[in-house]
């Protein structure tokens, strides 16, 4: 196939077979469920990271047969839009296994790593599905950019514009995208690392207002990205599709989000992981993505740091890594917040499950994003450390101290510490953590470390290897 | 007699349990035929039996196919149940009516299903807006459903503001008094509740359905 397969996608959405959207639902709940039994996929809440392999490959081959029995439906015609296997596969086949992701000094190669591999991870960090005030956005923003073992920003979302709430498809929303890519633009400038990737500005929901927030000078650039969305599941509109359109023709990164929910329409992990490998492939067909943001959660609590979603994560991971060259990347996205303990071990699991089956690394999702503010950089730093440190670990290895670490917050998913702002627990003249927060991530690092993670040397495994 | 009925009742409750519309659609048509009456088979085994299944999914025992499947059991059922009290002269009574929808420009609408689908399991009548619904298509839906309660839900904080807008649009027309308002997503809490003036707020499905049921007893 061609590499512009816009003309045939928007021919499949005026053509392809008309579909109540209930019925496409009870369709993909139905063969998501066969597939489950058929291919013999089974979660066991005792090897949240498991070593499956033939059961990671069982899995990607659920998904393609997903993929290819509903397709990918179309909400603004109501038609789902098909494609055969040799279509998947030719375009699977070319999907880059790598990414030059900013420019400069600053940029960063995203790779396709593999299961229990030394490549390291690359780590993005930002309030991505953290609201935040429009006060402390600026300094939430600058306290990851400026952490060194943070590869790439994302802008975030700020719903107001000087205090006004910003309603999308108003001037207000072209205006509050304008100023949160220059908002992000500023804070990898002030850390010193102009060059940075900032991967979205979140506060558009609506095709133009993504397309204001590019300037080259003052907003993000084709070396940045923006996310398209995915609709759960395994839906698209062509608002999204026009996102693609444009994106394509000015060469900027295209980020394939997705937000499967686990107890959702695709049923418990299983069936759920089953529509994640489907969502990968949409993002593939259909959008062109550079990488992919994976950013599932439970539908009751709204994270991925409990077995399921760290379950989930491993073998969606593992599957992608051994079946496609799929740069793979996991949003971890947790129950606690910034002042929190919880939030170090919840983001500690997050790492270390992903980062042996594959998984690139993106956090932290605070609060399942129920308050605002209460992200920083720390727990970014935090996500670095324990990924790298944990290179070359076996997913057994990993099992066994994530298993471990869930004893420490998973009685708290019914009620979570939300935590404190992020006043409270940085400096806003320095923009340094305080010591209220500080003592947290030691006591949580010095306990891990006690596990066997050498979190003080683990940026050595990565020094070398960055621009190789 | 007394035993096959209730075989037959414990059969459809297995049935309704298990998502079975077929299955439950013939047993609910036995049970009728064998003098059970429609509104006791409602209220003793329809609203019962999708209270539990809606408890079950509350507590991830089972997921969103099955209670989407016992949900569309309990729509057939009922429906043969209302075509029973009608050729017999009488009227489905429901608890309420409830308008529901996704708000403008949000167009997150998995939380609001399931809501819309324990809702009516407990017997309100339901009209499903849909996703991203403009405040003047709630406000023609309230007028003409004769809605009870006109319920929203906001997955994100920059389509949350469309709660206030469609509050706001019930006041410019004085009908904010004729309805009450009940809201709920992952944006909204109950500190934003008090702040827009809404009637209730819901945290989850099941909250839900007992904020309907307590908010009509005022």
């Amino acid at each position: 196939m061609q590499n512009n397969i816009l003309p045939t996608i928007v021919k499949r959405s005026e053509n392809g077979p008309f579909t109540k959207e209930a019925d496409f639902e009870r369709a993909l709940s139905k063969r998501a469920g066969e597939l489950v039994k058929q291919y013999g996929i089974k979660f066991n809440p005792q090897t949240p990271v498991p070593s499956d392999n033939d059961m990671a490959d069982r899995l990607y081959q659920a998904g393609l047969e997903l993929f290819l029995d509903l397709g990918v439906y179309n909400q603004t015609t109501k038609r789902r839009i098909l494609f055969s296997l040799d279509e998947v596969l030719d375009l699977m086949g070319k999907v880059r296994s790598s990414l030059v992701l900013g420019t400069g000094k600053d940029m960063r190669i995203m790779r396709h790593r593999d299961v229990e591999g030394t490549t390291p991870a690359v780590v993005l960090s930002g309030p991505t599905g953290t609201p935040c005030s429009e006060k402390y956005h600026p300094l939430i923003l600058f306290s990851c950019a400026q952490e060194p073992l943070v590869d790439m920003l994302g802008a975030g979302s700020v719903s107001t514009y000087m205090g006004n709430q910003i309603i999308p498809g108003t001037p207000l929303e072209i205006l509050g995208a304008r100023r949160d890519a220059l908002v992000a633009r500023d804070a990898i400038r002030k850390a010193g690392r102009p060059g940075m990737h900032i991967s979205d500005v979140a506060v558009p929901l609506t095709c133009q207002g993504k397309m204001a927030a590019v300037d080259s000078e003052n907003g993000l650039r084709p070396s940045d990205a923006f996310l398209v969305s995915q609709m759960v599941e395994m839906k698209t509109d062509y608002d999204q599709l026009s996102r693609v359109a444009y994106l394509q023709s000015i060469g900027m990164h295209i980020v394939d989000l997705m937000t499967p929910l686990i107890g959702g329409l695709g049923g418990g992990a299983e069936g759920t992981a089953v529509v994640t490998i489907a969502c990968h492939i949409l993002g593939v067909v259909l959008y062109d993505a550079s990488y992919h943001m994976m950013s599932h959660t439970h539908l009751h609590w709204v994270n991925n740091t409990d077995r399921m979603g760290l379950w989930m994560q491993a073998m969606v991971g593992q599957a992608l890594s051994r079946n496609t060259a799929i740069p793979a990347l996991n949003d971890i996205y947790c129950v606690s917040g910034a002042g929190a303990e919880e939030l170090f071990w919840e983001v500690a699991a997050g790492a270390l499950a992903g980062t042996p089956s594959g998984m690139n690394m993106q956090g932290a999702g605070c609060t399942g994003g129920f308050k605002a503010d209460a992200t920083t950089g720390l727990e970014a730093r935090f996500i670095a450390e324990v990924s790298h440190a944990s290179l070359g670990m076996t997913r057994q290895q990993a099992n066994e101290i994530v298993l471990e670490l869930l004893t420490h917050y998973e009685n708290t998913f019914n009620n979570p510490n939300r935590g404190l702002s992020f006043p409270e627990v940085y400096d806003e003249n320095t923009v340094e953590p305080k010591e209220n927060w500080l003592e947290k991530y030691y006591k949580v690092k010095d306990a891990i470390m006690k596990m066997g993670l050498d979190l003080d040397g683990g940026w050595k495994k990565v020094k070398n290897v960055q621009y190789s | 007699m007394s035993n096959t009925v209730d075989q037959t009742l414990d059969e459809l409750k297995q049935a309704l349990t298990d998502g079975d519309s077929n299955k439950t659609a013939t047993l609910t048509r036995k049970s009728l035929d064998l003098g059970v009456e429609p509104l006791a088979l409602i209220q003793n085994v329809i609203v019962p039996t999708l209270t539990q299944v809606g408890q079950d999914f509350q507590d991830f025992v089972i997921f969103l196919p099955e209670l989407m499947a016992s949900g569309d059991a309990a729509e057939k059922a009922t429906a043969i149940l209302e075509e029973a009290l009608a050729s017999s002269g009488q009227q489905m009574t429901s608890l309420g009516t409830v308008v529901i929808g996704t708000v403008e420009n949000d167009v997150h609408d998995i939380g609001k299903n399931i809501v819309s689908t324990l809702v009516r399991a407990h017997g309100f009548k339901v009209v499903d807006l849909g996703r991203d619904v403009a405040p003047s298509v709630f406000l023609e839906a309230a007028q003409k459903e004769k809605a009870d309660i006109v319920a929203m839900s906001s997955l994100m904080t920059t389509t949350r503001p469309s709660i206030l807008s469609t509050i706001n649009l019930f006041k410019e027309v004085e009908l904010r008094n004729d309805y009450k308002f009940i809201i709920g997503g992952g944006s909204v809490t109950q500190v934003y509740a008090d702040e827009v003036g809404a009637d209730g707020f819901a945290p989850d499905a099941a909250a839900a359905v007992e904020v309907c049921k307590a908010i009509l007893k005022k």
